[in-house]
């Protein structure tokens, strides 16, 4: 039986080879974009974990203060501790050369007496001038490079190189080129070593030091000396092995990784409603075939498994071809996700092509095969019960098919409203997943309803098509009307990708206004000089010695010193703003919930409290009022909370000391913005020169007025939500495949009404604005579904998600004006997907067309 | 009205099929032509060559006096919409529309506004017998009713020709006896020129003229004398 039913299957793929091209591919897309990203965020991360191992070289513990730097006083106490052999003070900058196409190079400041024991430096011993370490160390100016760099810049032994540093440009001399192994690799290539005391000097470390690597003594476990080093050290400081420090930096990414997973289970849900709108379909044109074998003695079952065997084959070759092109989404998509890592969190990777995962290959293999039998399973169910006696009728025979019943109107309904009611009242600590599950039984709702919801659509459409599309325009919604489900698959799958579009549109737009609103509010110094023309360098920082300088300029009122860095807090990390309260407070009007403004001004520039973002208060259930306890390189500190305030700059929210408190504790004098209040009457963009001519020939700085601060800012919440625009092209390109599939297929399946309506009198060109005005239909009820569905889906980004992975609910706020510009967008894109189509069934035969035997 | 001169089919590539051979065949206007002739005899290949869905692949004919061949592909449409009305064995019903929606169809197709062409097929809906019917569906009426609805369709626009394909092929016979005495009395009503291609000898017999088709040649024809006012 099982083989007569496979050649059955194969003579139907012989005649449709278009659908099952197009079903494949709707299978191969999902898989891809799922493989893809899935291999893009494991070659990110390894691509972290990798440059953090290759850095740590033979270290197996790291000390490190978050990102604030330590106490040198530190080394001692590591290096006394039993069971350490080895312990290396390090900094870590990426600075900027004075090469115009290279701008970044990784700069390590290592001890090279004790050094070479700990990483494999591999010189290219002919040109190394470092025979003696000690010469190395008694030149200040004296600097490694990779041979990668090397090359690229034509450097060699006693080449000059040229710096921005944190207190001017300057000159350094190439002692020496390593192997572009090991170490060597890093970043590209872009790496350099230089001595670890002249670069406390020359980045404005002060006596700090930003990590100690440390290596154990043979016979004593690394788990011994982490918790004995735990013991002896102060309580900020953090000990770690290399391994789990890569981890704390992919926590930083995990938002992004999360966004990226979502797009490709998108794609995979739409490749769910591909499938299922192809073997619709396929029931629907092999009706009468299904009939004949039900009644030459095939039972239910038996029909049920020749359409899930074919969905099973079917979702094994579009899962292997899925498979081969993710690979290719996975190489361009880690490299966008490298540089978002880079430019965002300032997080440095080593490029890395992407890595072939067997393991993901298996899983994505074994999800677009249950998608693919997902989506085949109610056709199969449907044709196995299908009447044999009506099934052999002719197509006036048929009936009408049935819409949807009342329990499953009723099942949809109460799907849908269970699942709103859950991702609003349930608290954010039952986690993501249980989250997305009840954003799932939404969309699972809302796809039981569609059939339901594509009929009244198409009624509500019918009188607008016929007055403007004739009796092509009738004739296109009618078929809607009375096979809602034919058209339903396509909808869903349009429905999804546009709701998809929306609420990311939606969401992008709503955080925007709340950035504006904040920055409204908080921003308001008239100048602003940052580090770097990201968010922040994490590395590279001003001294205070050029906030003076800046802050002599005859058209500057005041100067404010602005410390961003992340600190160790309770197991995870939090970000920290030092801030000259003073002046921080008068410029910020009554944005503060908690204690009084009287208290604040007297309790916050004294160190004696703090303010927290509303994100943190609600990680941490730290209210105003509460005990603030912080562990510093130097002790333990604890401090009352005054008050929350609005502050978007961290998802793991933030803390705002004053600035004296903050270097009493954490020894740290590094700058990362200066913030310029400029004299009545001054300039803005006159200053805006001055400060650029002042700062230009020696620190490495962007200098903003306040306007250009907020565009400056506008444009990297642009760029985090770059990856989002990216989804957004997948989902309608997914959607568009979904339209041209269903109505190559509707052509086909309809081609005896088409035959019909030609044999009756009508043109070509009258088939072909049917078929076109249908596409129109489809692109019309989608987007008017699919705005329905993004309505959810916004408020439940914008409610849900915002709040369980940065800590703070972003506005709701629905983009109409997305939604309407879209129709003309997506309503093009439809008729153009119908083009081929349309000239299809407009070329068809009629003879043919009405089945003439 | 119809004038066959010399027109001959054949399908196929490699092993030719002759569908027709060499047909020279006359219909005044007004006249009532059977076709008839075993299964593969050529009927229908006749049928689709007057209506213009296909070409002949020799020979010319001429519908009240406009010879096929010259049109383009358009132009024989137009004049299948304006003069030729078709019925079909099978009904060819739209599932999708309404008994009215689909008699209106083919003034639908024609530009008329939907308002326009509902009180036409309305009056004619009403003409044959289903005035009852007219929101049903085609699976909602029975096989003679589909017929009723396919046969207004045809005369929806006062056809000068009306081609029937086995008419009454898929009916039982008291029904498909029913749908001959409608057509008869149309035909006295509108005075259309009816080509019919059948096999049923009661089809046949309210026809002026049967013609019979074997191997594609004409092999017979014979007059039938009505008596008056009967059929």
């Amino acid at each position: 039986m099982f083989s007569a039913l496979f050649h059955i299957t194969l003579r139907q793929w012989q005649q449709h080879l278009l659908r099952l091209a197009l079903t494949t591919l709707g299978i191969a897309l999902g898989v891809a974009v799922f493989f893809g990203i899935r291999t893009a965020n494991a070659t990110l991360l390894d691509s972290l974990r990798l440059t953090v191992e290759k850095v740590a070289g033979k270290a197996t513990l790291q000390v490190t203060a978050g990102e604030s730097g330590f106490p040198e006083e530190i080394l001692d106490k590591v290096r006394t501790t039993p069971g350490v052999q080895l312990a290396e003070p390090v900094i870590e900058v990426i600075a900027h050369t004075s090469f115009a196409d290279e701008g970044n190079l990784l700069v390590l400041g290592v001890d090279t007496a004790g050094d070479q024991q700990l990483r494999d430096y591999q010189f290219d011993r002919s040109q190394t001038q470092v025979a003696d370490p000690l010469v190395f160390l008694a030149q200040p100016n004296s600097i490694l490079v990779s041979r990668a760099f090397a090359e690229r810049h034509g450097l060699k032994p006693g080449s000059p190189m040229i710096l921005f540093t944190s207190i001017g440009k300057k000159d350094f001399v190439v002692q020496g080129v390593f192997q572009p192994t090991g170490m060597g690799e890093v970043f590209g290539g872009n790496i350099a070593v230089m001595d670890v005391y002249a670069a406390q000097v020359v980045f404005n470390r002060g006596h700090s030091f930003d990590r100690i690597d440390v290596m154990n003594s043979p016979g004593v476990s690394v788990e011994a000396v982490q918790q004995r080093l735990r013991t002896e050290l102060p309580s900020g400081l953090e000990v770690l092995r290399p391994e789990a420090r890569g981890q704390t930096l992919e926590n930083t990414v995990t938002a992004m990784r999360l966004g990226m997973l979502t797009t490709s289970f998108v794609a995979l849900l739409v490749g769910i409603y591909i499938i299922f709108n192809s073997f619709s379909i396929s029931v629907n044109q092999r009706w009468k075939e299904i009939g004949i074998l039900r009644a030459v003695g095939a039972e239910r079952r038996n029909v049920i498994w020749m359409f899930l065997g074919e969905a099973l084959l079917l979702g094994a070759a579009g899962a292997l071809l899925g498979i081969a092109g993710g690979f290719y989404i996975a190489a361009a998509a880690s490299k966008v996700m490298g540089e978002i890592a880079a430019s965002v969190y300032g997080s440095v990777s080593t490029p890395r092509p992407a890595v072939f995962r067997f393991d993901y290959a298996l899983t994505s293999f074994a999800l677009g095969l249950c998608a693919s039998l997902l989506g085949a399973w109610f056709p199969a169910r449907a044709a196995s019960r299908l009447d044999p006696i009506l099934a052999l009728h002719n197509i006036e025979t048929r009936g009408k098919e049935t819409v949807l019943g009342t329990a499953r109107i009723v099942t949809g309904v109460f799907l849908i409203g269970i699942s709103i009611a859950l991702v609003f009242w349930s608290p954010t600590r039952v986690g993501m997943t249980l989250q997305l599950f009840y954003a799932v039984v939404t969309l699972l709702g809302l796809t039981i309803l569609l059939p339901k919801l594509v009929q009244w659509s198409a009624r509500a459409l019918r009188p607008l098509m016929d007055w403007a599309g004739g009796s092509e325009g009738a004739l296109a919604v009618d078929a809607m009307i009375q096979s809602p489900r034919r058209s339903a698959a396509t909808v869903g799958a349009l429905m999804v990708g546009l709701m998809f579009v929306f609420s990311t549109g939606a969401y992008i737009q709503s955080y925007r206004r709340m950035i504006d609103r904040w920055m409204g509010q908080m921003i308001n110094a008239d100048i602003f000089v940052a580090t770097s023309a990201m968010l922040r360098s994490t590395t590279y920082h001003f001294s205070e010695a050029t906030g003076q300088e800046i802050a002599a300029l005859p058209e500057v009122k005041r100067l404010e010193n602005v410390r961003f860095t992340s600190i160790p807090f309770h197991g995870d990390s939090s970000a920290l703003i030092a801030i000259e309260m003073d002046g921080f407070l008068a410029r910020a009007g009554d944005a503060f919930d908690g204690a009084n403004r009287k208290t604040l001004l007297d309790l916050l520039p004294k160190g004696k409290g703090a303010l927290v973002s509303r994100n943190f208060s609600l990680r941490w259930g730290i209210r105003a009022g509460d005990p603030l306890k912080l562990d510093t390189p130097t002790g333990p500190l604890e401090l009352p909370v005054l008050a929350l305030v609005d502050d978007y700059r961290s998802e793991k929210g933030t803390i705002f000391l004053d600035r004296a408190l903050y270097k009493r504790y954490w020894g740290d004098s590094a700058v990362d913005f200066f913030d310029i209040s400029l004299k009545p009457g001054a300039d803005r963009a006159a200053a805006k020169r001055d400060i650029e001519r002042l700062t230009s020939s020696t620190i490495h700085a962007f200098v903003y007025t306040n306007a250009e601060f907020k565009k400056w800012v506008s444009s990297l919440v642009d760029q985090f939500f770059l990856l989002n625009y990216m989804q957004l092209v997948v989902a309608v390109l997914v959607s568009m495949l979904g339209i041209v599939n269903t109505l190559i297929i509707s052509v086909s399946e309809r081609g005896r009404e088409i035959g019909i309506i030609r044999s009756l009198g009508g043109l070509r060109s009258q088939i072909r604005k049917m078929v076109l005005l249908e596409a129109l239909a489809i692109a019309i009820i989608g987007v008017s579904i699919g705005a329905l569905a993004g309505v959810l889906s916004t408020q439940f980004m914008a409610h849900t998600v915002s709040l369980v992975l940065a800590g703070y609910e972003v506005p709701f706020y629905f983009p109409w004006m997305l939604i309407l510009s879209s129709l003309p967008v997506v309503a093009v894109g439809s008729v153009l997907a119908g083009w081929w189509p349309a000239q299809r069934a407009a070329r068809r035969r009629v003879i043919e067309a009405i089945g003439y035997e | 009205m119809i004038q066959l001169v010399n027109v001959s089919k054949q399908y196929g590539n490699g092993k030719l099929v002759h569908a027709l051979r060499n047909v020279d065949l006359q219909v005044a206007r007004g006249e009532r032509l059977a076709v008839m002739g075993p299964s593969g005899s050529g009927k229908s290949s006749l049928l689709h060559l007057v209506c213009g869905l296909d070409e002949p692949t020799s020979g010319s004919i001429t519908i009240d006096g406009v010879e096929l061949s010259q049109l383009a592909d358009d132009a024989r449409t137009r004049m299948r919409r304006d003069k030729i009305g078709m019925i079909f064995q099978t009904f060819n019903l739209l599932p999708t529309l309404t008994a009215l929606e689909n008699i209106a169809l083919p003034l639908r197709l024609q530009g008329l506004r939907r308002r326009e062409t509902r009180e036409r097929a309305f009056t004619l809906l009403e003409r044959v017998g289903l005035k009852d019917r007219a929101t049903h569906r085609p699976d909602e009426l029975s096989g003679g009713e589909r017929q009723r609805v396919a046969i207004a369709r045809a005369l929806i626009f006062h056809p000068a020709l009306l081609l029937g394909d086995e008419p009454t092929g898929n009916l039982d016979s008291a029904t498909g006896a029913e749908i001959l005495d409608l057509l008869d009395e149309l035909h006295r009503e509108y005075h259309t020129t009816l080509l019919m291609v059948t096999h049923n000898a009661m089809a046949a017999a309210i026809c002026d003229r049967v013609v019979t088709l074997r191997d594609g040649r004409i092999i017979h024809e014979e007059r039938i004398e009505h008596q008056r006012g009967g059929s």
